[in-house]
């Protein structure tokens, strides 16, 4: 449909962070909303859980497990940490991605050759 | 004109536009609109229209996969379930006058991405259109802190006012063409603007690309703060602004705020070269 790919070439195939977050620790993510407004890439979201019977009720963000922490666009952490550190129950953990070659700057035999 | 004009515009009335055709106001509209095809952003739990289409993360582990077919795919189900097109101020309030009613609503991507509550009603910055709206006492959640309905004169001054403090209008649809809100959208905080900037999908393109006088423009800089999709930036060589047309969505934020009218919008099918270019 588009003549322009806004997704460079060397993403594609590139590893990214994975982040987990402990829902037994972060119980009231809407009241705590720290780690939603620090980050700089704004990767969560916090949204009401859904279940069938509560899907017509008013959600009471004080009240646990109303609403769930959710990692939306782990592509964009730079795994800068801040997020951690302002964490007050350590329930986020982060997986680095392991090190990649760029695949713009993998080796090419032929100039190995030459 | 877009698809969506070929589709659902006429030439008589509204001058071809598609979201300028009072029959795509009509309440048959509503009842017309598409069935949900499962959209995977459901089991995330998002309860928003700007994610509930195919979830971010289908499309970051495609990125991941190096599975370019995938994301086209996603990206041809999120244009035919739920499509979202830029407009520009006039057009948005053109818009203003057709439909009814017209609901002042919270911001359910602030409140999923920045966890922002807007409770007051002076602190809505969403819109919410057709008769789809009269239902809304059925998800208090939603609509927490109730909706105000306001005439076609107050919304028109409440876009402005959205105008002025620098955010542009994207309007959604709900299953095209039934236009279902009208977005007032910054990055990152929404949805459907930041897929379109990060991700090139979802979101169309207006019919308009924005091009800079240079005579008439002193550089005091005010249009560089207001893009949102970095396509506006502040050429310091010649201390003049500078559009890359390509990434222009054609808001018209930057020509809004100009306050020597240096900055205008130009017809897009007057590029040759971007003429096409929806997305």
């Amino acid at each position: 449909m588009s003549t322009l790919k806004r997704i460079p070439e060397f993403m594609w195939g590139k590893n990214f962070p994975r982040l987990s977050i402990d829902y037994d620790k972060c119980t009231v993510p809407f009241l705590c909303k720290k780690c939603l407004q620090i980050c700089p890439e704004a990767i969560f979201n916090v949204s009401r859980v859904m279940s069938k019977e509560k899907r017509l009720e008013e959600m009471d963000p004080r009240v646990d497990g109303e609403f769930v922490l959710h990692v939306t666009r782990r592509d964009k952490c730079t795994v800068c940490n801040k997020c951690l550190d302002v964490c007050p129950v350590d329930a986020i953990t982060i997986e680095e991605p392991e090190f990649q070659e760029f695949n713009a700057l993998k080796r090419d035999k032929k100039w190995d050759d030459a | 004109m877009c698809f969506y004009c070929d589709q659902f515009g006429d030439k008589e009335r509204g001058d071809g536009y598609w979201y300028l055709n009072p029959d795509n106001y009509a309440r048959n509209m509503y009842k017309k609109r598409a069935p949900k095809q499962g959209f995977a952003g459901a089991e995330t739990g998002l309860e928003t229209g700007a994610h509930a289409g195919p979830s971010q993360q289908d499309l970051i582990n495609a990125v991941e996969n190096n599975e370019k077919e995938t994301f086209d795919k996603l990206q041809d189900l999120m244009m035919a379930g739920q499509g979202a097109q830029v407009v520009p101020l006039d057009h948005a309030n053109k818009v203003l006058e057709l439909c009814s009613p017209i609901g002042l609503i919270a911001c359910l991507c602030r409140k999923g991405i920045r966890a922002i509550d807007e409770r007051n009603e002076m602190e809505y910055t969403c819109m919410g259109m057709g008769v789809g709206m009269l239902k809304w006492e059925r998800w208090p959640e939603r609509y927490k802190g109730g909706v105000k309905f306001v005439n076609i004169e107050e919304a028109i001054e409440w876009n402005e006012e959205m105008d002025r403090r620098g955010f542009c209008h994207i309007l959604m649809m709900f299953g095209a063409p039934f236009i279902g809100g009208f977005c007032q959208c910054d990055y990152p905080d929404c949805g459907a603007l930041r897929n379109a900037v990060d991700f090139g999908i979802g979101t169309m393109k207006s019919h308009y690309l924005a091009m800079v006088d240079y005579d008439k423009c002193n550089g005091c800089g005010i249009c560089a703060q207001r893009c949102q999709w970095g396509a506006l930036k502040y050429e310091v060589t010649s201390e003049k602004p500078n559009i890359d047309l390509y990434k222009c969505y054609g808001c018209g934020l930057c020509e809004t705020g100009c306050p020597r009218k240096a900055i205008s919008l130009v017809g897009r099918e007057t590029m040759p070269a971007l003429s096409e270019v929806w997305i």
